[in-house]
């Protein structure tokens, strides 16, 4: 017995400093990795990951194969990784010591920028040229950490207005413009929705959908000086009108009538099968819609006190580990430019953050395309996108959301007591830089 | 045997031979209609699931899905393996992986639970106490851990850290055969002890014959755990050409955009491709779990 | 200890020495991480912050999403890991007669269990609308059905109900052993006489506790580790009313970046899980038929 237990422990004893040694190998091991980096500043293998599913293969090696024609000296490796296991795989790379050298990056930006996990771009990007204003317009530096820019936006698109043509028409009601007040839009909501059977509006429990009417309305959901805010007035209102039109107007489907209508049915499916007659999403509508039975077109988003809209997209960044930052940058570059991001028009994958390309013919009126759509919303809306708060700690603030606004979006509480309280629980989860 | 009694009409049950059904394993009408109830409950979400693998895309835009396939669009599964992803190579892994794993936990779980049942030794309680507590910490916390173990051992994108650990059994497999050697009389390995096997003897060739079904029972487990694991492999492995049949299915029903609709005809259909092989092994291997003649060789138990 | 003993002693080692070495070299020293992880402040990429005791704390005292998670665990393990048992010990008594396509009827039953979660999660979705097929079950018998996943109250339940559709699962081992079962026993009992269902609670029960009591125990340690059903189908919602501690902890570790506070909460876990084992081991030696005494 006593031999045994001796035995046992001294075991663990080794496993205790196998297990811490790991941990401190790690710590260094990632810096000598960059120590031995800066040798050759063209040539470079370079480790690329992004997200998505089999077509967005396809389309970022196209773009890859078209970077590696032009410049032989960069390989690019391309990792492919399904949407749930994203972050977890990036987040065990990083642990692991060595990240992808150029990753996809979106809302979750600050995470690793705020943790110096991926690299400021701003004097790569000056150095080789690169003006973001120019290429992206107003999102140009999307993806900012104190002033500092740390990821190249890639794909970016405003989110749109579909609705559908053949009940507007019935109702003899103009196409949505971006002049709609919220006014106008309830009006017509009002007009296009049947009780039980159709509704005028797919609604905005999502937070891309009812922020867009919280910066439509003046409001902020973290202010300039980095505090949650979102027990405001503004705020309030915003969110008391986008609930009000699903228990008061009732132009909205509750969510028992969404979950009666089939499984994980949202705007999307509902519009789709003509059950609502206009819905507020993104890109991917159309591509799911080329092929629908129901008439539809796509326009910019209504006004509130001014214009707003969220964009999604997502940006390319460099991470602390790669080896060859400059040439990452180039890659990014190239990746970014007209030429490539032709590419991600062809596919049909999503739409391209270039300006130039979005006002491109070959954008304006794609290959795939089945029928006339004002593809120029896209161009249109871009001018209204807002800075969506991109703070690192964007997750824990989206569960606060999701909890907080579970009792409201049920309609058992109204916006004022559901921020109140979401307000102060932002306040732990969110500290100011 | 086993088959001959499965086959065995009600004339021949009431027959004296050796064979006859014993009571309470006769089948009564009651039986059959209960299990044709539970059957076709648990069946309809299956029936479901490939009703939505032959849909449209139209009517999976609109989610507009019935119980009962209405749509044929067989084309779903020529799509699956129409893309780029090297589907073939993907099954291959799959095989490559699972088997590695199966024969690891088959060739070290019996070996392990029999010493646990049966061998006495100083230590061996407080030993069976941390052989359950490892199955108490959740496996996502030692994930990261584990991840840097492996990568020091340089076996990052290679099938070793799928594989290796099976063969050094696990707690679930351990307390599993434990559990079913203790059933089994002592007498047995008593009587060969006797007889001078010594005790790898015994386990060779007195246990390891009767622990089959158990043993085969651990190899189904393992091969459906890991024929369906993708977060394994997403962790270690990186190239392409090295990725399972379960990772595979991650990237056809992957979209670009977060809130995008997942193609849910193509997800069932990914489904039905991954369940189908495990169907046919279950199906296939429970003569051997459950028709073997296991109780031979113990003393006077026919 | 006399010679006999102590060569015993040796080949247990040597036969126990696959997971001895597998545990050091692969779990120890992760698990000892975890530990040492729990008493800092981590974020998985920047070097750990030592905090003391201080997650663990802030847990027990500060955290009433920890409480409530671990009130939905205790709730959907206490029911559904007894209901599981019983569901599994029916299925199996009845696969286990001479029932004609039996091969079939088992495959159905086990199959709930190879189908891969997203697919199931979808169904379960669709069968548990406010107006589905469930609901209208229930109006035959005019019980007001509910918005199970909409519900606080009803999202519990339904999770279960979910882990009752898997029960299927545990009828492979209790087959496998009732196979093992001497058919003297059942052969001598009907000539005394003793009808089926006495039949069923004085040979094959006590024959099987074994399995049972395997079964009970890794019922336990799965229902409260429950994770990708919560995590598919609920998220946690609303409002937590479904959250448990793994899907709790995975947020924390891989969506907020607080390892630290992560492996706390899979520390105490571990804890309760610890305590409930033993509780039944303790219980164990009323019930659990052993051929030979397991020492």
């Amino acid at each position: 017995m006593t031999m045994d237990s001796s035995r046992l422990s001294r075991r663990g004893f080794l496993g205790m400093g196998l297990a811490a040694g790991v941990i401190t190998l790690t710590a260094c091991g990632s810096d000598n990795d960059k120590a031995s980096s800066d040798g050759n500043a063209t040539a470079a293998n370079l480790v690329m990951t992004v997200w998505g599913g089999e077509s967005d293969k396809t389309a970022y090696q196209k773009r890859i194969d078209l970077l590696v024609k032009k410049f032989p000296e960069l390989k690019v490796t391309l990792q492919l990784i399904p949407n749930d296991g994203y972050a977890q795989k990036v987040q065990t790379m990083i642990a692991g010591g060595k990240g992808p050298d150029i990753m996809q990056v979106a809302e979750s930006v600050n995470v690793y920028s705020s943790k110096n996990q991926i690299q400021p771009l701003d004097e790569l990007a000056s150095k080789a040229g690169i003006d973001l204003e120019k290429r992206f317009g107003s999102i140009g530096k999307l993806y900012s950490y104190q002033d500092k820019v740390y990821a190249i936006p890639d794909r970016s698109g405003a989110m749109i207005v579909f609705y559908n043509k053949t009940l507007f028409a019935a109702k003899g009601i103009e196409a949505p413009s971006a002049d709609w007040t919220w006014d106008d839009a309830l009006a017509a909501f009002k007009e296009l929705t049947v009780p039980g059977k159709q509704w005028g509006y797919a609604g905005s429990g999502w937070w891309a959908q009812w922020w867009s009417f919280v910066y439509q309305n003046g409001g902020k959901i973290i202010d300039d000086s980095g505090k949650p805010a979102v027990a405001t007035d503004e705020v309030i209102e915003a969110l008391q009108w986008a609930g009000d039109l699903i228990f008061k107007h009732g132009v909205v489907p509750t969510q028992k009538q969404y979950a009666d209508m089939g499984a994980d049915v949202g705007g999307d499916a509902a519009f789709a099968n003509g059950k609502v007659a206009i819905n507020t999403t993104g890109f991917w509508g159309i591509s799911g819609l080329t092929k629908s039975k129901i008439d539809w077109d796509v326009a910019p988003l209504w006004k509130g006190k001014q214009q707003a809209v969220t964009a999604f997209g997502s940006g390319l960044a460099v991470s602390r580990t790669a080896k060859n930052p400059a040439a990452a940058l180039k890659a990014i570059d190239f990746l970014t430019s007209p030429e490539a991001q032709q590419q991600i028009i062809a596919t049909d994958q999503d739409v391209p953050a270039n300006i130039e390309v979005q006002k491109s013919e070959a954008f304006l009126k794609p290959a795939w395309m089945t029928k006339p759509v004002n593809m120029n919303v896209f161009g249109e809306s871009s001018g209204f996108v807002y800075r969506a708060p991109f703070i690192p700690q964007w997750n824990e603030m989206q569960k606060a959301f999701d909890d907080g606004l579970a009792d409201f979006w049920l309609g058992k509480q109204d916006a004022r007591t559901a921020l109140t309280a979401i307000q102060k629980r932002l306040e732990t989860i969110v500290k100011p830089a | 045997m086993a088959t001959a009694l499965s086959t065995a009409t009600p004339a021949r049950e009431r027959s004296t031979s050796k064979e006859r059904v014993v009571g309470v394993f006769r089948a009564s009408p009651f039986t059959y209609a209960t299990l044709i109830v539970v059957s076709a409950v648990l069946c309809v979400p299956l029936v479901f699931v490939v009703s939505i693998a032959l849909s449209s895309d139209q009517t999976v835009n609109a989610n507009t899905f019935t119980i009962l396939p209405r749509e044929f669009h067989w084309d779903n599964f020529t799509r699956v393996f129409g893309t780029d992803l090297p589907m073939q190579r993907f099954l291959l892994n799959s095989m490559i992986i699972s088997a590695g794993a199966v024969i690891g936990q088959v060739l070290s779980s019996g070996l392990v639970g029999y010493a646990f049942a049966r061998l006495r030794a100083p230590g061996k309680n407080a030993l069976f106490i941390i052989v359950l507590a490892t199955m108490m910490i959740p496996a996502q916390i030692t994930m990261i851990p584990q991840f840097i173990l492996f990568k020091e051992l340089g076996w990052v994108n290679t099938y070793l850290p799928l594989i290796v650990p099976n063969f050094f059994s696990n707690a679930f497999n351990v307390f599993l055969v434990r559990q079913f050697v203790s059933r089994l009389p002592s007498e047995i390995d008593e009587a060969a002890m006797v007889d001078g096997l010594g005790f790898f003897g015994i386990y060779r060739r007195i246990m390891l014959p009767m622990l089959a079904p158990v043993l085969i029972a651990i190899g189904i487990f393992t091969l459906t755990a890991t024929w369906g694991d993708f977060m394994g492999p997403l962790i270690y492995l990186n190239d392409e050409s090295k990725m399972p049949l379960a990772l595979g299915v991650q990237y056809i029903t992957s979209t670009s955009a977060a809130l995008q609709a997942p193609p849910w005809n193509l997800v069932m259909v990914g489904s039905i491709l991954l369940t189908l092989p495990m169907i046919l092994v279950y199906y296939l291997g429970q003569r051997y779990l459950y028709e073997m003649d296991i109780s031979g060789g113990s003393a006077g138990v026919k | 200890m006399s010679r006999l003993r102590r060569r015993e002693a040796l080949w247990f080692y040597l036969f126990a020495s696959p997971w001895i070495i597998g545990f050091v070299v692969f779990l120890l020293g992760p698990m000892i991480a975890s530990v040492y992880i729990s008493l800092t402040d981590w974020d998985s990429f920047t070097p750990p912050k030592w905090v003391g005791l201080q997650n663990y704390t802030r847990l027990l005292t500060d955290d009433p999403v920890f409480w409530k998670a671990l009130w939905n665990t205790f709730y959907y393990a206490a029911i559904s890991v007894p209901l599981g048992l019983v569901i599994g010990l029916w299925l199996a008594n009845l696969l286990n007669k001479q029932v004609r396509a039996r091969k079939v009827f088992r495959t159905l039953i086990y199959l709930p269990t190879l189908v891969p979660l997203v697919a199931t999660a979808m169904i379960f979705k669709m069968v548990l609308a406010p107006s589905g097929p469930l609901n209208d079950v229930l109006g035959i018998f005019h019980l007001p059905g509910p918005s199970w996943l909409l519900e606080a109250v009803w999202v519990k339940p339904a999770l279960i109900l979910l882990s009752v559709w898997g029960a299927g699962g545990a009828t492979v081992l209790l087959l496998a052993a009732m196979k093992g079962i001497p058919r003297e026993l059942y052969e001598a009992a009907e000539v005394d006489g003793a009808s089926a269902i006495r039949q069923f609670w004085s040979i094959t029960v006590p024959q099987l506790t074994p399995i049972i009591f395997f079964n009970l125990i890794m019922g336990l340690i799965g229902a409260f580790q429950v994770f990708s059903q919560v995590y598919i189908l609920t998220k946690g919602g609303p409002n937590n009313a479904s959250q448990m501690m793994v899907p709790m902890l995975f947020d924390e570790a891989f969506n907020f970046y607080h390892m630290g506070y992560a492996s706390a909460i899979s520390w105490l876990l571990f804890a309760v899980i610890l305590v409930f084992t033993l509780l039944a081991f303790r219980t164990a030696r009323r019930w659990v038929f052993y051929e030979t005494e397991v020492k």
